[in-house]
């Protein structure tokens, strides 16, 4: 079928006629969202737990959430309207892995026994498990503080910006994200030793 | 209050910067963004199309050997080339005949895949299905050749790239003012692809393209039938803009 056959001999009549500015510069304020934050949406979401495998998807989904509410998204608010969704969707991926592979807290440190040798450090998906499993052990709050400032080098006041809470609670929880993580990181590196010298 | 530093610039522990390292470096590859921009129906960007590429290496040796295929043609010349070209004629005549059969007609409106930018959840992204054919039904015997020869099933990646073109091509003939030969690639593109990712991006430039032809009723009758389909759509603002609500 032609186009000449679908789409019937027009009427005289042309132009819609309307600008097309609003829409247009729309367009551009989401293409200009997902340019400027993909990877630290994709850095969110993986830090905060979303397997591997989900990530893409992830990422889509929160830049269609944002999308979807754009017009209620204040100048200069992106980046924290973004980081709520990643945050959101990463726990729910969470809670499905969790659920579909019945992993509990608890059976980590035998699990990352084998990774704590010096060939398998050198080994960055192993690394990328390992800190998985670490950060997994953090409660939410927490890991946030933790990944914001950790990996996405923000400030204290760009995460209590963020995340709507006072500064000093940034801090706080900081402090103790931090000794959590280096208590767990140094109990690996102690069963790495101690497996070495057996 | 004291900013305090990195735990990654005061630690002593290899581990911990190795593990810190990790989570720092994470990016997001180049198909994520042509995935995600194609989602959000922000297709067709010469940049969208080069991360699509990028991450389709498949699509770059798929152009080297019908460039190679070409240059062979040339070399052995005109008597060698004549039956290649029947061959390659003789194929094509019965690929279409049997994409005729299995076809399904191109509707007289739009065809109303689910909107990516509405059901993300589900869909999955990364998947899409590959089309049974994916041509322009009016261009040159290359592409038939080209699409006579590709695989039938495509990585996501190498799918997006082609849908692109194809959308691509359509906005520029627009672009230059030749609406109708728009419309024909816009018909051959949802006739490629029945479910294809940028199905709505290819309706809003369809509602440009009657309207820039001059049926304006028709271009607003899918206009507004768009935007009864698709009212959360990211482009629907677009079309309410064209509509002047």
């Amino acid at each position: 079928m032609t186009s000449a056959a679908v789409y019937e001999v027009p009427p005289a009549d042309r132009g819609l006629s309307v600008s097309r500015d609003p829409a247009r510069e729309r367009e551009a304020r989401l293409r200009r969202l997902v340019d400027g934050h993909i990877d630290f949406v994709a850095r969110v979401l993986r830090n905060s737990g979303t397997p591997q495998a989900e990530v893409d998807d992830e990422v889509q989904r929160t830049f269609i959430v944002a999308a979807r509410r754009l017009d209620d998204v204040r100048i200069g608010a992106e980046k924290s309207f973004l980081f709520r969704i990643a945050l959101n969707l990463a726990a729910h991926a969470r809670r499905t892995l969790a659920r579909r592979r019945e992993v509990s807290a608890d059976q980590a440190p035998e699990q990352i026994e084998r990774f704590a040798t010096p060939e398998a450090l050198t080994d960055q998906k192993r690394m990328r498990e390992l800190l998985d499993r670490v950060l997994d052990q953090m409660e939410e709050p927490l890991r946030a503080t933790f990944v914001l400032h950790e990996f996405e080098e923000m400030s204290t006041s760009e995460i209590a910006e963020l995340l709507g809470i006072p500064r000093g609670t940034v801090a706080s929880r900081l402090r103790r994200a931090r000794i959590e993580f280096r208590e767990r990181v140094g109990a690996i590196e102690a069963l790495g030793k101690a497996e070495r010298e057996t | 209050m004291k900013e305090p530093l990195r735990l990654r610039d005061e630690t002593a522990s290899a581990l911990e910067r190795a593990l810190l390292d990790v989570g720092a470096s994470y990016r997001s590859p180049a198909s994520a963004r042509a995935k995600t921009l194609g989602a959000l129906g922000l297709a067709g960007s010469a940049t969208l199309l080069a991360g699509a590429t990028q991450a389709a290496p498949i699509s770059a040796f798929a152009k080297l050997t019908w460039t190679k295929l070409l240059a062979t043609i040339s070399v052995v010349g005109v008597a060698a080339a004549v039956p290649v070209g029947y061959y390659a004629w003789h194929r094509h005549a019965a690929a279409a005949h049997v994409a005729t059969a299995h076809m399904p007609v191109a509707p007289a409106q739009a065809v109303d895949p689910p909107a990516p930018a509405e059901e993300p959840a589900g869909s999955g992204p990364a998947a899409p299905p590959a089309p049974a054919l994916a041509a322009p039904a009016r261009v040159g015997t290359g592409v038939h050749l080209a699409r006579l020869d590709r695989p039938a099933a495509h990585p996501s990646s190498v799918t997006l790239a082609h849908e692109l073109s194809s959308i691509d091509a359509a906005r520029a003939m627009l672009a230059r003012g030749d609406a109708e030969e728009a419309l024909v690639r816009l018909d051959a593109y949802t006739r490629g692809y029945p479910q294809g990712r940028l199905e709505l991006e290819a309706e809003v430039l369809r509602i440009d393209a009657l309207d820039q032809s001059g049926r304006t009723n028709l271009a607003r009758e899918r206009a507004e039938a768009f935007l009864r389909r698709h009212p959360r759509s990211v482009l629907a603002a677009r079309v309410r803009a064209r509509l002047g609500d």
